[in-house]
């Protein structure tokens, strides 16, 4: 009971700890970046946005140039050409509050969670009686308060992370970036991590969500941004980019889905380029157009045909059919 | 500036609380305290027991003449020099001697053979005692006193000439190099110790933060340079603190001691800190850790495993230990204002011993301290500009070290991003 009680624990997400509130919406650019390594071209003009109250999923391959893109808009390498602008001008990075969830976790494992959580967030300008406040508060809000005066090290892997969970967030950021944050976490703590997640976005913070867990990126972000070998292959809102495929692949349920095909065939020959049963379920039937502006006769059809149907959808193509298919070309 | 000072105060308590440090300053304390104290526990050890046994039983000390024809000169000497003791004149053989000082009859014993031989018997001979000096010069004196005897000079006359000493009055127009050789030496060897010491403990936790990747977090919260002056700066202060742990540990202990012991008096004869030797020392160790910390810490930060780690830093201590035996040999050779100690004062690497040394053990300017600290608060600059340079680029580079040629190349590059964002910004 008491591993569930920190789900419903309240959190006075803008709570009057002197913290100066996260002002209003703004909008993060990055603007034609471009950085190499030596003779390795990393970025080549990456530009994509992100707003307040809205988290952009970050995809890419291993490689792609996610983290390096990451670390230019934390301040951590210097781009060689394009800029990082919040609202149209260049970033100063001392007026706002970025919280950085990095791929290789890692804190100090010989010191006091309370030491180094402390350490961090006063290094984030925070000052001592707040950064008590505020560590007191996600200890808390990520159940993890019996812990505090233990050494990481001492911690399971998932604690672990929640520790640099809420050393990422303690400051209270503008710009959170998270980079597969859900690694490692058993499904409870997920749920806590998406809940807080979600409190981000709804208190107003630029969120950059990186990960390879398609699902979370769908749950989280209403833009992407897919980079690929340095590139943005494609980016905008995931309904957008789902909706500009060809609706042309339907999909209906049917107990009797093995007599509707020849009805289909014999009805609409012309206008269907397949039709086959699902190869696990048997009472699902795909059906691909030769156009997609045959749909409302087929739905015509089928209503009129007297068989029992229980459901009949447009196929839209996955995230990850849609990563796919601009990162396949390769690295 | 703030993010220093926070990194520098975690850093410091993250250094003095470290297992290592408490370690270190604690065996060195017990070592100092065991050395000055344990020779006064000693003597008084000694004197107590010599003590209870002169309650029971005045000390008795044998001698058996066969080397004079008469015993009183020999009597009086001794009687003379051991006031407090039982002088025996026996005709007792070797072992009888021996078996009663070793039963404790006898405090020791003389057996003279001839004028000018003797053998000397007793049971412990201890370091911190003086008998057998004191044995020998009462055994020539009652030589002298013979012969001059013998030669028609009377007693009286014979001991005026023999106690009679010229006194003698030392100049030194520069520095006493006899009475400061040592407690130098001793400085120097501190420094290089708390200067090797240190330098790694930077390395150590540049590569551990590395490792545990906390640098992924710290550095985004803030400037890799912050991060590393505040580490630097951190560690350093920890040195400081351990050293005048130690010394001030080491100066209460030489002053609160019975001085009233052969040994000690020796010591304190030979090492004598005066305080602008000890604040001297602090200085050159302050500017000497900055020199070569900052070096140790930027090339640390090119390593990604502990192992990479010898390589990097293999050169720097290369370069340090000889410049140690390099002064280490001048002072040795008696080549103090030599030409080699003169050039190595300033430069960087070698001044913040060879200054030093040149000024606790020899007559140097002002103006050339001055020039020599300027120097050395220079160099100290410029690798501290070229450390945060190389740290930005080493914290987050994993993999194969990058030889020198790529690291200029990385370092050039960097230069330039940074400037052209500059002058976009502005």
């Amino acid at each position: 009971m008491s591993e569930l009680s920190f789900l419903t624990a309240e959190y006075d997400f803008d709570g009057n700890d002197g913290i100066e509130k996260r002002g209003i919406a703004v909008e993060l650019s990055v603007s034609g970046v471009v950085k190499n390594f030596g003779e390795k071209e990393v970025l080549k003009d990456i530009s994509f946005q992100a707003r307040s109250g809205e988290a952009l999923g970050l995809l890419g391959r291993n490689g792609a140039g996610k983290t390096t893109t990451i670390r230019i808009v934390m301040g951590v390498f210097y781009p060689d050409q394009g800029e990082i602008l919040i609202d149209g001008k260049p970033i100063n990075r001392k007026k706002l509050r970025l919280g950085y969830l990095p791929e290789e976790r890692g804190l100090y494992p010989k010191k006091l969670i309370s030491e180094q959580l402390l350490y961090l967030a006063q290094l984030r300008g925070m000052n001592k009686a707040d950064a008590r406040k505020a560590c007191d508060r996600w200890l808390d809000r990520m159940g993890m308060s019996e812990y505090k005066n233990k050494k990481l090290e001492t911690l399971s892997k998932g604690n672990q992370q929640k520790i640099q969970l809420a050393a990422t967030l303690m400051c209270d950021p503008h710009i959170v970036i998270l980079d597969e944050p859900f690694s490692g976490l058993d499904p409870v703590n997920a749920m806590l991590l998406k809940e807080v997640i979600q409190e981000m976005i709804d208190g107003g913070a630029v969120v950059l969500f990186s990960s390879h867990q398609m699902n979370y990126v769908e749950e989280f972000c209403d833009d992407i941004a897919i980079l690929n070998t340095g590139r943005i292959v494609k980016a905008g809102k995931i309904t957008d980019i789902k909706r500009s495929y060809p609706r042309d692949r339907i999909e209906i349920q049917s107990e009797q889905s093995e007599k509707l095909i020849p009805y289909l065939l014999e009805k609409m020959g012309g206008e269907i380029f397949s039709a086959d049963t699902g190869k696990e379920n048997h009472h699902t039937l795909l059906i691909r157009l030769k156009d997609a502006s045959a749909k409302n006769r087929l739905f015509q059809t089928i209503s009129q045909s007297g068989f029992d149907i229980d459901s009949f959808h447009v196929c839209e193509p996955s995230l990850n059919d849609i990563f796919v298919e601009y990162t396949e070309a390769g690295i | 500036m703030k993010h220093i000072l926070q990194v520098l105060k975690f850093e410091y308590f993250s250094c003095i609380k470290s297992k290592a440090f408490i370690l270190t300053t604690i065996l060195l304390i017990a070592t100092i305290l065991f050395m000055t104290f344990v020779p006064a526990i000693i003597s008084a050890v000694i004197s107590g027991s010599e003590q209870s046994s002169e309650e029971g039983k005045q000390p008795v000390i044998a001698i058996v003449n066969h080397a004079y024809e008469s015993d009183e000169t020999v009597r009086e000497a001794f009687t003379a020099a051991y006031q407090k003791d039982e002088i025996r004149i026996s005709q007792e053989d070797l072992e009888s001697l021996k078996s009663k000082v070793k039963d404790g009859t006898y405090e020791f014993a003389i057996l003279m053979e001839t004028p000018l031989t003797y053998t000397y018997i007793t049971k412990n001979n201890s370091l911190m005692s003086a008998t057998d000096q004191t044995v020998n010069e009462l055994m020539t004196t009652i030589y002298r006193m013979t012969s001059m005897t013998e030669l028609g000079i009377d007693q009286e006359q014979a001991a005026q000439l023999l106690t009679t000493r010229p006194a003698a009055t030392t100049i030194t127009t520069d520095v006493d190099q006899t009475k400061n050789y040592f407690s130098t030496y001793i400085l120097v060897m501190l420094q290089y110790i708390a200067i090797v010491m240190y330098g790694q403990m930077v390395s150590q936790s540049v590569v551990s933060e590395k490792n545990t990747r906390a640098m992924e977090m710290l550095i985004s919260c803030a400037k890799p340079s912050h991060l590393m002056f505040g580490k630097v700066i951190g560690s350093g202060l920890g040195g400081i603190t351990q050293m005048i742990l130690i010394l001030s540990v080491s100066l209460l202990s030489f002053h609160t001691i019975n001085m009233d012991n052969a040994f000690t008096r020796q010591i304190l004869e030979y090492v004598n800190f005066s305080l602008d030797t000890v604040l001297y020392a602090i200085l050159f160790f302050i500017l000497g850790y900055f020199i070569y910390s900052f070096l140790l810490g930027a090339l640390s930060s090119l390593a990604s495993r502990s192992e990479d780690l010898n390589t990097l830093i293999t050169p720097v201590m290369m370069l340090y230990v000889a410049a140690f035996i390099v002064v280490l040999m001048c002072m040795n050779s008696d080549q103090i204002n030599g030409p080699v100690m003169i050039v190595c004062s300033y430069i960087p690497f070698t001044a913040p011993i060879a200054m030093f040394v040149r000024i606790v053990m020899s007559d140097v300017s002002v103006i050339e301290v001055i020039i020599s600290v300027c120097v050395q608060l220079f160099s100290i600059y410029l690798f501290g500009m070229l450390a945060a340079a190389i740290y930005r680029i080493g914290v987050l580079l994993y993999g194969k070290t990058p030889k020198p040629s790529e690291l200029v190349k990385l370092l050039k590059e960097q230069h330039k991003n940074r400037q052209a964002l500059k002058k976009r910004q502005s």
